[in-house]
């Protein structure tokens, strides 16, 4: 242990006993049993045969199978296709929000403050608003502009959705950066488009990252929008095919297919947290200190 | 110019967010159901009348009232605990805070299911538990006066990770000499939680608190899928009914009006909050 850690924080204060650090490690050891128990309990359950998740006396071998996973890739559709639509939905999602968060962000950034202030306090309201009870009205829309069934069209409204955040984020980072540079840029002749490209872009790369990543996770996630705009079967994301299993059979939902989609639906987002875990932190607290 | 720029994102934002509400306002005054032929049909103040005289929307936004306050308040106190350990320094730190960020991150109706399954009578593990301490069935899922409770389980194992990040961030916002000064002045650990530590988080616990109490009273993937908004109507929402009465009972013109009513009934739950704050000078750090 450094010296740093001993002085950080008010609860290390002066030197750390053995006692007080066994009794962090139990926090710790709960914290994660909390955090990751409920999802290991998935895990194992997948790998159960029907028969032992109903009847705990069976003998420890005969309790495990691959089943449930051949199952659920031999549906029709096939899981696959939800992760699929999912990737696709929650990728065209971001390209189309950062794409227009990103000029919009810098618009916002470049306005007078007595303009801004107003146009902030509406975006913020915007991003508390629980979006859910929009649901009627989207729907309407959809079946207007015919836009139902449309993985494409989906993208839509899930970038408005998403969009109130990423405004808060990118202008932020706009407005934290020095004006001696676009100064100095426009001196050297470069045009309002060469200057974002060249010039901005680059800079604010963390906070697009990071918005690009909560936007992600915003429609990877999405569901009374998915619920009410898609309805064919082989067009579901992830949660609304979660959902449509769980509302098949209210009394004999196949646990076992059903732990195993939680398991195969979780990797992806596993993956996500863990490699950009610095991106999804900075992101959140930026949103919350500068929003 | 730049405003410009700015023009199609925040066209965007209007047409989502506002036209919505002007919707519903000129929906709440027809009657748009099976009944009119999905039609709308001008019909006063009806939806208004039927919305006030609604017991079960009453009791829906009592519910919902209920469970965003006490999942958002064990959400503060769990989370705050969490900060201040993970706030410290320890090997391993960067490891458990990312993976303490997995339920925040998995969608809603996923781990929903996965609850249902884990608190299932008579086969899930709690239940399996219980009975081998010799308890009787706990009915998790079919007690009225329990089942809400499990839904407030299910919210605050998922968002607490959320808040927990905020507030990590306004500890790491506290200059460490602040600490070093209080200690000096003989102040125990214990006192500079207390002194130090809460009146600067405050602003953060605020922020949280506004932004999850928000989206606690719009709480509908959870209920709809965990309980459907039972057993007997105990966890449904106002979000759920809103649904129910637009996409099970076709009656838009009142599922527009309940929509609407919950809207105001938030914001108004939010201004009462904010003048109780103030009212206990609680809110007079922020003025700067």
């Amino acid at each position: 242990m450094t010296h740093e850690s001993l002085t950080h924080g008010p609860m290390t204060r002066g030197s750390m006993t053995p006692g007080l650090m066994t009794q962090r490690s139990l926090w710790i050891a709960l914290l994660l049993v909390w955090s990751l128990g409920p999802m290991f309990w998935q895990l194992v359950s997948s790998f159960t045969t029907a028969d032992a998740l109903v009847n705990d006396q069976l003998s420890f071998w005969s309790r495990w199978t691959l089943n449930n996973y051949r199952d659920l890739l031999s549906t029709d559709p096939p899981f696959w296709r939800y992760l699929f639509n999912s990737s696709l939905v929650a990728s065209l999602t971001t390209l189309l929000t950062l794409m227009l968060a990103i000029p919009a962000a810098y618009g916002m950034a470049k306005l007078p403050d007595r303009w801004k202030g107003s146009l902030r306090a509406a975006v913020v309201g915007a991003a508390l608003f629980p979006y859910v009870l929009l649901f009627l009205a989207l729907l309407e829309l959809a079946r207007t502009f015919a836009l139902g069934n449309n993985l494409i069209a989906i993208a839509i409204p899930y970038s408005a959705l998403s969009m109130p955040l990423a405004l808060l984020l990118l202008t932020a980072a706009f407005e934290a950066l020095p004006n001696d540079l676009e100064d100095a840029a426009k001196l050297e002749g470069l045009s309002l488009w060469q200057r974002l490209r060249w010039v901005l872009l680059p800079l604010i790369a963390p906070a697009s990252a990071s918005t690009a990543i909560l936007v992600f996770l915003f429609a990877w996630n999405e569901y009374p929008v998915a619920l009410t705009w898609l309805s064919r079967s082989d067009l579901l994301t992830l949660p609304v095919a979660m959902a449509r299993i769980a509302g098949s059979s209210t009394y004999s939902v196949p646990y076992g297919t059903y732990a195993a989609a939680t398991v195969l639906g979780a990797i992806p987002l596993l993956v996500l947290v863990l490699v950009f875990q610095r991106q999804i932190v900075s992101g959140l607290t930026n949103g919350a200190i500068k929003g | 110019m730049t405003m410009l720029l700015a023009a199609p994102a925040l066209l965007l934002i209007a047409v989502v967010f506002g036209w919505p509400m002007l919707r519903y306002a000129w929906l709440s005054f027809h009657a748009d159901s099976v009944l009119t032929g999905l039609e709308p049909v001008a019909n006063g103040g009806a939806n208004w009348l039927r919305l006030a005289a609604d017991q079960r929307f009453w009791l829906d936004a009592g519910q919902t009232a209920r469970f965003a306050l006490i999942s958002v308040s064990l959400e503060l106190l769990l989370a705050l605990a969490i900060a201040l350990l993970l706030h410290q320094r320890w090997r391993g730190r960067g490891a458990v805070r990312a993976l303490t960020l997995l339920p925040w991150a998995l969608p809603t109706t996923m781990m929903a299911l996965g609850w249902r399954w884990i608190f299932n009578t008579p086969y899930g593990p709690i239940e399996v538990l219980a009975r081998s301490l010799g308890l009787n069935s706990l009915d998790l899922l079919s007690t009225p006066s329990i089942t809400w409770l499990v839904t407030v389980f299910a919210d605050v194992w998922k968002t607490t990770p959320f808040i927990t990040l905020i507030l990590l961030a306004g500890l790491q916002s506290i200059p460490d000499d602040l600490y070093s000064a209080f200690r000096l002045e003989g102040g125990t650990p214990l006192q500079a939680l207390r002194r130090v530590t809460l009146p600067l988080l405050l602003p953060y616990i605020l922020l949280s608190l506004l932004f999850r109490l928000a989206q606690a009273f719009g709480v509908f993937d959870l209920v709809q899928v965990l309980t459907g908004g039972g057993p007997a109507g105990s966890t449904e929402s106002i979000a759920l009914y809103a649904y129910l009465n637009g996409m099970r009972f076709l009656d838009f013109g009142y599922s527009a009006t309940v929509m609407l009513a919950g809207f105001l009934l938030l914001t108004a739950l939010i201004l009462a909050g904010t003048l109780l704050l103030k009212s206990v000078g609680l809110l007079r750090p922020l003025d700067r």
